[in-house]
């Protein structure tokens, strides 16, 4: 198998996942995912290390499933926040992808490094968080879905808040 | 400053009914400045967990108001605190949060001190001609003027004239120990630091931590996500964060204790939905029937001026240092028993990530309020807020009924049910706000008249 096709398709997702969620296109983001896919950003538990065990420790965000993510999708929606009203505007690049193990027919882990620039429009203030991504891709019926990202945060020192549109 | 007396910033007249606290004490600099001198750098200061420094040449960096300290256990065991600086040239010694070494050498000249501060090398000392004089001087580390703990919480100041920890805390070490006696086998912060900076006066932290009037209105999509959950609306069952509308009818009420520490407390409605009820009975055996109903509520905890505990859902172990007028940091932790079973240490840390992280869908909505607060306060900066006199009526001086019951003597009671969300727990922390800065006031005015 040419690796390069699975990779190129990855990649497009990748990109197109930062699409939507910077265009605010909350349904076509949340279909990118399967049903039971994780969604984990480990909270850093010292200076150099980061929190493994989601049972025992504390992560930033850890949902099992999707519902997590519908749960945080729901509250944008209801524009009831006081966070999330005006919502901000975000851009995300996600860049540098690469695999480490080859990719299969139907499954592979990409590794990115990302930056998501967040706009302020309550005191037109702006912040850039920035990381790395561990996607799990699988193809589901032709079609490749998210079965778990994670995101780590390099700078989480944070303006009062972050979100799942942030990271 | 508006006002040469800090006390004509608080009316205080609880004959009258009246309680209002003026706008600038969120934004004024010189105020906020005299905060610093008279309140963090006057009286005693939280710093950091037992747990957080468990092992020999372990250390933890802080800060007291301005200054950056090291907490750090020596080989003994026994925990020092000292200024983050070199004797030397005075560089910062530790650029790390935490971490374990028995020695802390300075990046500049290698000046290197021992866990307990003490001077172990200066660079080539025996070349460097100094005179006796350099030796008459004291090398170490300087500790901090006051250093103390209570049930493994870390406290120290820099007024060696502050009275006794135990003093400081008072009945709040009653308060203390309803979080400390969680853990049978003792406590420990949680793995997975949260810390985070909003726009505005560390004051709008101390006091959203004793206000349960906000949680309906600021938290209402929180609510509401919950009840979806409840309602199958969302298939989200990893998490079981309880619904606020059950606390409507129960039983609620407030203290404000000596020295400016206050607790708020309701009824919990679904206690089995804490992460403590897997370990209940254990508790109960060791603690007592009492302080294990008292766990089983709700409480919000100000250990004036910097440390908070919120115990509803989880339990969370808050402090903040003030860094401008309008800006503040957090260091935010779930904290637990270290013994928990994994079932209820899950329970808990989900239901943390889901309120109270700066990731999580209450806090985030606390912090922006609190901007929007410090912008509104410069929009008319000449009043007095109206948000401290909810619960006037139904005050009463001293301990009610379930106060005596815990074995505690407040200043002021408030006793009723959640839905009448009290105000009156903020009059013990301004109180206090009002002594010291009066006091450093008054001293300032006598040092600059000799």
């Amino acid at each position: 198998m040419d690796e390069r096709e699975p990779l190129a398709q990855g990649v497009d997702l990748l990109a197109r996942e930062a699409m939507y969620i910077d265009l605010q296109r909350w349904d076509d983001w949340i279909a990118l995912y399967t049903e039971d896919a994780v969604f984990w950003a480990p909270a850093w538990r010292t200076d150099t290390e980061m929190t493994g065990d989601v049972g025992r420790e504390i992560s930033l965000f850890y949902f099992e499933n999707r519902a997590g993510l519908e749960d945080r999708v729901w509250r944008i929606r209801s524009g009831q926040a006081p966070a999330l009203a005006p919502m901000p505007r975000t851009t995300h690049v996600v860049t540098n992808t690469v695999f480490e193990d080859p990719p299969t027919e139907d499954a592979m882990t990409l590794h990115s490094a990302w930056t998501c620039h967040v706009y302020s429009l309550r005191d037109r203030s702006q912040h850039a968080f920035f990381g790395r991504y561990e996607h799990d891709l699988r193809r589901v019926e032709g079609a490749w879905r998210i079965q778990r990202k994670k995101i780590i945060l390099m700078n989480d020192y944070i303006p009062a808040a972050i979100d799942v549109f942030c990271v | 400053m508006r006002f040469a007396d800090p006390a004509e910033y608080v009316i205080d007249d609880p004959e009258g009914g009246v309680f209002r606290v003026h706008r600038d004490v969120y934004t004024d600099r010189d105020l906020f400045e005299a905060e610093l001198r008279n309140i963090f750098e006057g009286t005693w200061v939280y710093l950091c967990h037992d747990s957080q420094v468990r092992q020999p040449f372990d250390f933890y960096r802080a800060r007291i108001g301005r200054r950056s300290v090291i907490v750090s256990r020596d080989e003994h065991g026994e925990v020092h605190g000292f200024f983050n600086t070199c004797r030397h040239r005075g560089a910062t010694l530790c650029q790390t949060e935490s971490g374990n070494t028995k020695y802390h050498v300075c990046n500049y000249h290698g000046w290197a001190y021992d866990a307990a501060g003490k001077n172990i090398n200066i660079k080539d000392k025996d070349k460097g001609c100094y005179r006796e004089a350099f030796d008459e001087q004291d090398h170490n580390l300087i500790p901090l003027p006051r250093f103390d703990s209570y049930r493994g919480f870390v406290f120290a100041s820099l007024n060696p004239d502050v009275p006794s920890l135990d003093d400081h805390l008072g009945d709040g070490k009653v308060l203390i120990d309803l979080v400390a006696d969680q853990g049978v086998d003792g406590m420990e912060v949680v793995p997975g630091r949260s810390d985070y900076t909003y726009n505005a006066n560390w004051k709008l932290q101390m006091d959203n931590g004793m206000d349960p009037y906000h949680l309906t209105s600021t938290h209402s999509t929180f609510m509401k996500v919950v009840q979806r959950r409840a309602g199958g609306e969302s298939a989200n069952d990893q998490v079981e964060s309880p619904d606020f509308r059950d606390r409507f009818a129960m039983k609620a009420g407030m203290y404000t204790l000596r020295n400016g520490h206050s607790m708020i407390w309701n009824d919990h409605p679904k206690p089995e939905q804490q992460p403590l009820w897997g370990m209940i009975d254990r508790v109960r055996e060791n603690a007592g029937e009492v302080k294990a109903k008292w766990m089983l509520r709700s409480r919000n905890i100000t250990i004036f001026p910097n440390l908070q505990f919120n115990d509803s859902s989880s339990l969370v172990l808050r402090s903040f240092i003030p860094l401008a007028p309008d800006k503040t940091e957090m260091k935010v932790y779930s904290f637990a028993p270290v013994d928990e079973p994994d079932e209820c240490r899950r329970r808990r840390v989900r239901q943390h990530e889901d309120f109270f992280n700066s990731s999580g869908m209450a806090t985030p909505d606390d912090t922006i309020v609190y901007a929007d607060c410090q912008e509104g306060y410069l929009s008319y900066p000449g009043d007095y807020l109206q948000s401290f006199e909810r619960g006037m009526a139904t005050l009463i001086e001293g301990p009610d009924e379930e106060a005596l019951e815990l074995g505690i003597d407040p200043v002021t009671s408030l006793s009723g049910n959640f839905l009448g969300q009290g105000e009156t727990a903020y009059h013990g922390p301004y109180r206090e706000w009002v002594r010291l800065m009066r006091a450093g006031h008054n001293r300032e005015k006598s040092m600059a008249a000799e």
